[in-house]
């Protein structure tokens, strides 16, 4: 209506506001972050060390074991040599025996044309000549 | 005639008791269960290297168990010697670690204190020393250190 008074409107006060404090303001507790990060690192390479030395014992654990076989190889294939030359010669002595009447018949005669050594698939015991 | 198979199998079927041929050189056998030779392998291998070479080097020319029957008598008659080499010295250490190896699975990580007892005796009879090969050179062997578990 009367337009003699000057509008008042809200202003802010002389020099401004006051800066708004936004930010938490706690105390600082516990290692900050570089430490936990190095904590870390220094536990797990701890760890990796321990697994080092565990596979590295097993390696040569392991490398023990190979070699204590491998040294009795020869002998145990020695021996399995020995019985198994006797078994075959017996078994063509047999052979031989039961097949005398045939002529031109050869005992213990490879069913290869090979030179190759090829050894017999069946089990050849006495056991099975029998009556 | 008993047919060989699933439901007759029977070891002594299997059994051939011919005696090997009156032409081949007779030789002992070794006659030894897994276990003593296990614990003795490292001193078999160390006194028996030439004749196991020589043997293996052998067996590489042909698979024919005739080719080397010579070689392999030798390396019997060397496996038997150390064993009784060991036996005349070592008798008591060697069945308490060939008895321990029985006990645990053949595991000779699991038995190195009776190890230690029986390559101290061998190594002051007659001199002889286990040695791994291929182990690293900078580090004890797997026998002399400290286990990590025990």
């Amino acid at each position: 209506m009367s337009s003699s008074a000057a509008p008042s409107q809200d202003m802010p006060p002389k020099g401004g506001f006051a800066s708004i404090r936004y930010e938490r303001r706690l105390p600082r507790r516990g290692p900050s972050g570089v430490v936990m990060f190095g904590i870390c690192g220094a536990v797990m390479a701890y760890g990796w060390y321990r697994v080092h030395l565990g596979l590295d014992e097993r390696r040569e654990l392991d490398r023990e074991k190979m070699w204590s076989r491998i040294h009795i190889t020869p002998l145990l294939l020695a021996e399995s040599d020995r019985d198994e030359y006797r078994r075959n010669w017996a078994a063509v002595e047999r052979e031989r025996e039961i097949m005398k009447d045939v002529p031109g018949w050869e005992a213990g005669k490879s069913v290869y044309s090979g030179r190759r050594y090829m050894p017999t698939v069946i089990a050849n015991v006495p056991i099975h000549q029998q009556k | 005639m008993v047919n060989p198979g699933y439901k007759h199998f029977k070891g002594e079927d299997w059994v051939d008791p011919t005696p090997p041929p009156a032409h081949l050189p007779t030789v002992d056998e070794v006659g030894c269960t897994g276990a003593p030779l296990k614990s003795a392998s490292f001193f078999i291998g160390s006194m028996c290297k030439e004749y196991n070479e020589d043997f293996m080097l052998c067996k590489n020319e042909t698979r024919d168990p005739e080719h080397c029957l010579l070689e392999g008598r030798k390396v019997t008659r060397c496996a038997i010697d150390a064993l009784q080499k060991i036996q005349s010295k070592c008798l008591s250490e060697f069945r308490t670690h060939w008895q321990c190896l029985d006990s645990k699975n053949q595991e000779l990580g699991r038995c190195r204190q009776q190890e230690k007892v029986l390559n101290q005796c061998l190594f002051a009879a007659f001199g002889w020393k286990k040695d791994v090969p291929g182990s690293p050179a900078n580090k004890p062997q797997i026998h002399e250190r400290k286990p990590l578990t025990s």
